[in-house]
């Protein structure tokens, strides 16, 4: 694969967080659909991960996103085992290929929501400043452009780095438990913003929920 | 977007937004600190440096065809060996034993006349003539050739000759002074014709000399090895004598062990060199303290600063990691720490060569004063350059080594 081909698929080849070896018998490893399964997740499907605290849900996004390589078996990109990727291709990855919505947000508190998005898209420099502030809208998070992150409510900062996570091409979409702190009716916005802009690319979703799932229209379950 | 309007709107925003963010924990008392530190070190090493090059500058130019780091011993010749003819010549065993000294490099033998010579001189309306002696040591003893250097018996051109510098000022200030003589340069004597009569194995023969340089470390005539070859060969009624003197090239000036051999042989080495020898030695030592102190600041100085920088990392370490995950290459953070050390190594580079310069004017007065030809600054601002752009690549490797490891926590 070099720099600029797509990712079409991503295998988990017997894949199992390194903590949970010696359970593998037990649950929740026994019981899995995703640990120590050979498994491909295409793009353009969605695809929705449903786990118990624990499980390690956010350890799966960790691998694929390359912050973590903790685990055992293997995770390749168009049968090519991630591992052997260079830093300088996983910013390539982080900048074309894969765009991630972590957990626990990681906006920079002491910026702006505007500038959190912008650090993202000066980057890529994939969308407009217009098309920022209509992404900000429909989530309903416009008026807090000029806000300091840090003052923002939990589910604000969600929306934000939505937005934030959507400011680049990409050929998959992890998203990390992305609506759990959000209404019924955000969840609705959040999932049609997503919809369109995996459409829009053509690219595959991998979202993953504990409880409040993400109201995608179409998508295969797998439980963790 | 258009990737015209695109471009545009990237840089407009620039990266003030990632420099914002990462600034935040610099401190400037460290940085201060480090540059202060490193200012010291590097000053004290660059002004030592050229301290040292300016003073030893006064037994580089002292003797422009002979170098110190050649020594010409000669044999005391005590009493008793005057009065019984002893001998001031070195056996071939002397000479092999010098050679096998670890302070000399290579051993050369003076060749002396074995002839009579008779040199005689018209100046000022008066005439003087006196019996001579020869000397000739191999060519490629000196360091600089003196100006027409060689002789050829078929074409008649002057032999060229250089005296101690010695005999110039015996002449000037005891001679020349008390018997109404005009006192003359080094630049004038070199236009008095000099006639040489050189007689021996039945024959005489008269040739044109001209004295060509003045050494304070030859103290004999000297002439090239051609000319004594051809007259040796023509003039000697017997077998060359052993030499009496010897020129050795030695590793390093002034060692204690060369003085320390010739005193317990009773040599002697030309001159007060071996003293200032000593003297060169001895500033040696002193320069070399002084300048690894100013290397200890400086290496300090530069741990300080890393430090400083891997705090300011640690400090920054959750952001740094943060930016990576978001696509930013670990050389594109690495970068604004980069531009941090640079300009603050560089600042401190322009203020050592400041340091340098000042200083280096200060000492310039007393040190003219008493003749000495200054040497050039450049090549010590060279050496601070290139100990500061050291400096800079160890940091700079230093973060970014540093900030790979940040990539994955």
């Amino acid at each position: 694969m070099t720099d600029n081909t797509m990712i079409n698929e991503i295998t988990l080849r017997r894949t199992l967080p390194r903590v949970f070896a010696g359970s593998e018998k037990e649950s929740p490893v026994k019981d899995s659909e995703v640990w120590l399964r050979d498994l491909i997740f295409r793009k353009p499907e969605y695809y929705l991960i449903e786990a118990e605290s624990g499980t390690g849900k956010s350890s799966l996004c960790a691998y694929i996103y390359g912050s973590r390589t903790d685990y055992l078996g293997d995770i390749l990109f168009n049968g090519t085992d991630i591992r052997e990727y260079s830093i300088d291709r996983w910013c390539e990855i982080r900048k074309r290929h894969i765009a991630y919505l972590p957990q626990e947000m990681k906006l920079f508190p002491e910026l702006t929501v505007f500038e959190n998005i912008k650090i993202k898209n000066q980057l890529t420099g994939h969308k407009t400043r217009q098309e920022i502030t209509a992404m900000l809208e429909r989530l309903e998070v416009a008026g807090k452009i000029n806000t300091l992150a840090g003052r923002l409510s939990v589910g604000q900062q969600q929306r934000v780095a939505i937005v934030r996570a959507l400011c680049q091409p990409f050929d998959f979409l992890l998203i990390d438990e992305p609506v759990s702190h959000l209404d019924a009716r955000n969840n609705a916005a959040v999932a049609t913003l997503i919809d369109e802009e995996a459409t829009a690319n053509g690219a595959g979703v991998i979202a993953t929920s504990v409880g409040n799932k993400i109201s995608l229209p179409r998508f295969f379950p797998l439980s963790l | 977007m258009s990737d015209k309007k695109r471009k545009k709107y990237r840089l407009s925003t620039g990266h003030a937004i990632v420099w914002r963010l990462l600034r935040r924990n610099i401190s400037a008392g460290q940085l201060a600190g480090y540059a202060l530190a490193n200012l010291a070190g590097l000053a004290i090493v660059l002004t030592a440096m050229q301290f040292y090059r300016d003073v030893t500058s006064v037994w580089h130019d002292e003797d422009s065809f002979i170098s110190k780091d050649y020594l010409i011993i000669s044999k005391k010749v005590s009493g008793m060996g005057s009065l019984t003819g002893g001998n001031v010549t070195f056996s071939r065993e002397e000479i092999a034993d010098i050679s096998a000294q670890p302070w000399a490099r290579r051993v050369g033998d003076f060749t002396a006349a074995a002839f009579n010579v008779t040199a005689s001189v018209q100046m000022g309306g008066a005439g003087m003539s006196t019996a001579l002696f020869l000397e000739s040591i191999p060519s490629e003893y000196f360091d600089v050739k003196p100006r027409g250097w060689n002789y050829d018996p078929q074409n008649g051109d002057p032999v060229p000759v250089i005296i101690s510098k010695d005999y110039l000022t015996l002449y000037n200030f005891g001679f020349a002074s008390s018997r109404g003589l005009p006192q003359v340069s080094e630049a004038m004597i070199g236009m008095v014709p000099l006639k040489l009569s050189l007689s021996g194995n039945g024959m005489q023969e008269y040739v044109d000399a001209r004295i060509v340089g003045f050494s304070s470390r030859l103290n004999t005539i000297a002439v090239p090895e051609e000319f004594m070859q051809w007259a040796n060969g023509k003039f000697a009624e017997k077998e060359l004598p052993d030499p009496s003197r010897l020129i050795i090239e030695v590793n390093r000036p002034g060692d204690p062990e060369a003085a320390k051999y010739l005193a317990s042989h009773d040599y002697e080495s030309a001159g007060d060199k071996v003293d200032n020898g000593r003297a060169a030695y001895f500033l040696s030592v002193v320069t070399t303290v002084v300048i690894a102190v100013g290397v200890i600041i400086s290496l300090l100085a530069f741990f300080i600063l890393l430090l400083s920088i891997y705090l300011l990392l640690q400090k920054n370490r959750e952001k740094l990691h943060e930016l990576m995950q978001l696509g930013y290459t670990p050389k594109a953070v690495a970068r604004y720490y980069c531009v941090i050390v640079i300009a603050v190594n560089v600042a401190v580079l322009v203020s050592s060569v400041i340091i340098l310069a000042v200083a280096a004017h200060l000492w310039s007065g007393p040190l003219e004063s008493i003749g000495v030809n200054l040497a050039p600054l450049w090549p010590t601002i060279l050496t601070g350059t290139v100990i500061v752009a050291l400096i800079t690549i160890g940091n700079i490797v230093a973060i970014r080594r540093n900030i790979c490891s940040i990539f994955r926590l």
